[in-house]
């Protein structure tokens, strides 16, 4: 490591770009939604202070649509979560064919996510979905996967789970695997039963992996976007509104300023889910765990 | 002695849904574009059929695919060069200069990452349309980039930090420039993470759909928003949709099988080391 001034020709390029990029639309955007802007009359635009914010308080459909980011996000992760912990679990122990079977597992993760949503739809096809078909065939009624306002959010998150249960079994098998195997030798002649020494072993050494990978989906997830445009484009009715489609649906009427007021309430959200990453992230090493 | 027999069985048992889980969606839309249209519709769904070529023929004649191909690929290659050289530099000067709040200044790198992207396009849309960029390479190729850039910085600073020093400061008394040094020494050795760089970095912009949706319309579209096209246009064209959805998933398999151990590699890196 050198101290030096040369340093900053390496940075400044890349660093001025990033933010450049980032926060001169933040700041536009949080001037734009003080504003009653529609894009069809660029003459008329008038400041209206919060109005564009607090238009939310009274709105049923903004309230339907943190509700259903919600319920979206939490449902994805922990069954992600719990998916990819299990995956995880499972591979730490060598089998035959580990390393081959492995790479198959992830390949979700790096499929187009329109493709892979696109893949769904076929499968959830009322009448010529093979989903339906084999429920028929094993006397089962056809289920509405994309139509039912109820069943249609639970879809999506089966889709969101099956694009990204790789990454959570990843980022948690890194984290297995780095464990010092002499702890579960010990436990193992103390007597300590598989439950045990993952109880008392694992979980409290893998807390912090586990953490981050929660919060990072987490993130993702309330901002999901791809998946639930293919699937049901937020419908049936507004039964898979997140707030990202509701802010593409207000931009797409050219509500520019109730657009980006939606945008910087998210924003907001996620800078809040941020700094509790920040802070778990930044701990120093000895309180880890 | 350990149940092993009975370990392995197990595993088998619980690996099989998942496996069927994974590749399944994967399996029946490739399948798919290769059916002829009463193949696809066939009730029971048929599972052992002779394969057509009719429907990439038809997706290739009657969509104009190459040209968007080209706008895919032109500005998927250029954010992996943007990218590259951003993120090369400033992983270099992360890597080897110290100062104040460099941490957290490598921090806030990976904090823009978190906006969601809802969030910068409405604004980006609007500069763009004054800027008259829409529609084009260039507005897409900016936003990619800055996409990128965070994770490959990331990612590059991990690479850099490994090489030696003293190789380094040889060549500096040798007389080398600290872009000297860089390019002829520090590259070479960390070619492969610069590898692993280009592949995410290239992936994130031949991925991408809510951005090129927005800004591009007609020029500058990209395969992701032609693909969901397909899909809502006037009635599904499985045969060509599916035809279609392959050509574009392709480039992802591939780099993902041949490239595994580096991709597992970038993607924990950042999580595990913290």
């Amino acid at each position: 490591m050198t101290a030096g001034r040369a340093g900053r020709w390496f940075l400044l390029p890349g660093l001025v770009f990033l933010f450049a990029i980032d926060l001169i639309p933040l700041a536009y955007s949080a001037w734009v939604s003080f504003y009653n802007w529609w894009l069809i009359r660029p003459r008329d635009v008038r400041f209206v202070g919060l109005a564009n914010y607090t238009r939310f308080a009274d709105d049923p459909e903004f309230t339907r649509a943190v509700v259903v980011t919600t319920l979206f996000t939490v449902g994805a992760v922990l069954v992600e979560f719990l998916a990819g912990l299990g995956l995880a679990l499972l591979f730490v122990q060598p089998f035959k064919f580990l390393r081959p079977i492995r790479v198959l597992l992830l390949l979700p993760l790096f499929v187009v996510p329109v493709v892979g949503a696109t893949m769904w739809r076929v499968i959830f096809h009322p009448e010529l979905g093979v989903l339906n078909y084999y429920l028929g065939a094993v006397g089962l009624a056809p289920l509405p996967w994309l139509s039912d306002p109820r069943l249609a959010l639970v879809s999506i998150t089966l889709v969101d789970a099956w694009r990204t249960i790789p990454f959570m079994f990843l980022v948690m098998y890194a984290g297995l695997e780095v464990l010092p195997s002499e702890l579960f030798e010990a436990a193992a002649v103390d007597g300590a039963s598989a439950w045990q020494s993952f109880r008392h072993i694992t979980v409290p050494l893998l807390t912090y992996i586990m953490l981050l990978a929660v919060l990072i989906r987490g993130m993702d997830a309330f901002r999901e976007f791809d998946i639930i445009f293919v699937l049901t484009g937020g419908g049936p009715g507004t039964a898979t509104q997140t707030m990202q489609m509701l802010n593409y649906r207000a931009f797409g009427l050219g509500h520019m300023g109730e657009a980006n007021a939606i945008g910087i309430v998210t924003l907001v959200i996620v800078a809040v889910m941020c700094l509790v990453l920040m802070r778990a992230v930044l701990r120093p090493q000895g309180a880890r765990g | 002695m350990k149940p092993t027999r009975l370990r392995a069985t197990l595993t088998a048992l619980a690996l099989v849904p998942v496996l069927v889980w994974t590749l399944f969606p994967i399996y029946w839309i490739t399948t798919a574009s290769f059916k002829t249209e009463l193949a696809l519709y066939a009730k029971p769904p048929q599972w052992l059929f002779t394969p057509i070529l009719d429907n990439y023929t038809r997706v290739l004649t009657n969509i104009p695919f190459f040209q968007y191909l080209k706008n895919s690929l032109v500005i998927a290659i250029g954010t992996t060069l943007g990218s590259l050289v951003l993120g090369t530099l400033a992983g270099y000067g992360f890597a080897r200069f110290r100062f104040r709040a460099s941490e957290a200044v490598r921090f806030l790198v990976l904090v823009t990452r978190m906006a969601p992207r809802m969030v910068l396009v409405v604004p980006y849309y609007l500069m763009m349309q004054r800027l008259g960029l829409l529609d084009t390479y260039t507005g897409l190729l900016v936003a990619y980039v800055s996409f990128a850039l965070p994770f490959s910085i990331w990612l590059l600073v991990g690479f850099f930090v490994d090489v030696p020093l003293d190789v380094e400061e040889a060549a500096m008394i040798d007389g080398c420039s600290r872009l000297g040094v860089l390019i002829r020494i520090v590259i070479p050795i960390a070619a492969p993470g610069l590898v692993v760089a280009a592949i995410f970095a290239f992936l994130v912009s031949w991925n991408e759909f809510l951005f090129a949706l927005i800004l591009s319309g007609v020029e500058a579209k990209t395969l992701p928003v032609v693909i969901a096209g397909l899909n809502t246009d006037a009635g599904p064209l499985y045969g060509e949709m599916s035809a279609a959805a392959v050509m574009v998933m392709l480039p992802n398999i591939v780099m993902t099988l041949v490239l595994q151990r580096y991709l597992v590699k970038g993607l924990t890196l950042g999580a595990v080391k913290g």
